[in-house]
């Protein structure tokens, strides 16, 4: 069964907590890395909620699926931070919204 | 006030070095005219981990569709392959050649502009003021002037860098000059705003060029980021 947008922002959403864990031993920037995981599931949550019923096309749910497996690849703390940034970018260019 | 040749030091000479690299400019030349669906595909290949270009491809449906237009699938392609030599480099090496890169975007667009008047790692000097250790990325030397720091991700901003540029104005205001200073951040406009929301003494004094505006520096001076009731920056 296809995805809805939601679905996919949702996992991202989720995804961005797990990256969060990866960049913790960089103390100096934890808060940082809070306030990015706040900002960027905040955007992605809204538009989640606008386009909650948006059925995805099969390229962007493997888009997302690929984007979400390349930032869990991450092991380094600091290209973690990076990916806190970087993650949202590209799935939010898969669903044609802007940053 | 008056420009000046950075010192050539150890680091100067080393880095002279990443920004000579072919790839430096063929990477800047590729995003200086990129659109920031483009940008943010370099920016993730360069933070990536994978080197199998199908990755990519896949990550970014609708820069490599079937079907797109022919010109604009054939610069994706060399910013993707041009992005992964990047990315194959060591992590240290990777992190300099990134920041390189940013900072010859930088000077391409602003040539655009300002033409000859464009200079790289250049410190500024005041009368009566002791002088900078840290160059200036990219200056524009003119009789508005502007100087730019360049940075990779938002990460990169910093209490000292926003320090050194807001003081520069200041002193160049003590002269009776218009010094426009702005940060390049090849990162999402909305990740710079969560960096400086906890920085003081940007708003009103520092310019913001982020990863979605890039373009704009070949148009127009940076304008200071605004004051807002209530916010930090």
């Amino acid at each position: 069964m296809p995805s809805t947008v939601d679905t996919l922002t949702t996992r991202t959403v989720a995804t961005l907590d797990a990256i969060a864990l990866v960049a913790a031993p960089v103390d100096d920037e934890w808060q940082y890395v809070t306030d990015l995981v706040t900002a960027w599931g905040a955007r992605l949550t809204a538009v989640g909620t606008e386009r909650r019923a948006d059925v995805v096309a099969a390229p962007i749910e493997a888009a997302v699926d690929r984007a979400i497996e390349e930032a869990l690849l991450v092991s380094d703390p600091h290209r973690a931070i990076d990916w806190l940034s970087t993650l949202p970018q590209v799935v939010l260019v898969a669903l044609g919204e802007r940053s | 006030m008056r420009f000046q040749d950075a010192a050539l030091d150890a680091r100067a000479i080393v880095y002279a070095g990443i920004q000579a690299d072919p790839l430096v400019a063929e990477a800047a030349a590729l995003l200086a005219d990129a659109n920031p669906a483009q940008r943010v595909l370099a920016r993730a290949v360069m933070n990536g981990e994978s080197t199998d270009p199908d990755a990519w491809r896949i990550m970014f449906p609708t820069l490599f569709a079937d079907g797109a237009d022919p010109s604009a699938r054939e610069r994706c392609e060399a910013i993707l392959q041009a992005a992964l030599r990047v990315a194959e480099r060591g992590e240290a090496v990777r992190s300099q050649v990134r920041g390189a890169i940013v900072e010859s975007v930088t000077e391409r667009l602003l040539a655009r502009r300002a033409g000859r008047a464009v200079k790289r790692e250049r410190r500024i000097l005041f009368d009566g003021v002791r002088s900078e250790i840290h160059p200036y990325d990219v200056t524009v030397e003119s009789a508005t002037p502007e100087v730019y720091d360049c940075k990779w991700g938002a990460r990169g901003i910093t209490a000292e860098v926003l320090l050194q540029l807001a003081t520069a104005r200041a002193n160049a205001a003590a002269e009776g000059l218009d010094l426009a200073v702005a940060l390049v951040v090849f990162d999402a406009h909305r990740s710079c705003l969560v960096r400086l929301a906890r920085q003081r003494g940007a708003a009103g004094v520092t310019g913001l060029v982020a990863l979605e505006s890039l373009r704009g520096l070949a148009r127009a001076r940076p304008v200071a980021i605004p004051r807002v009731a209530g916010a930090t920056p």
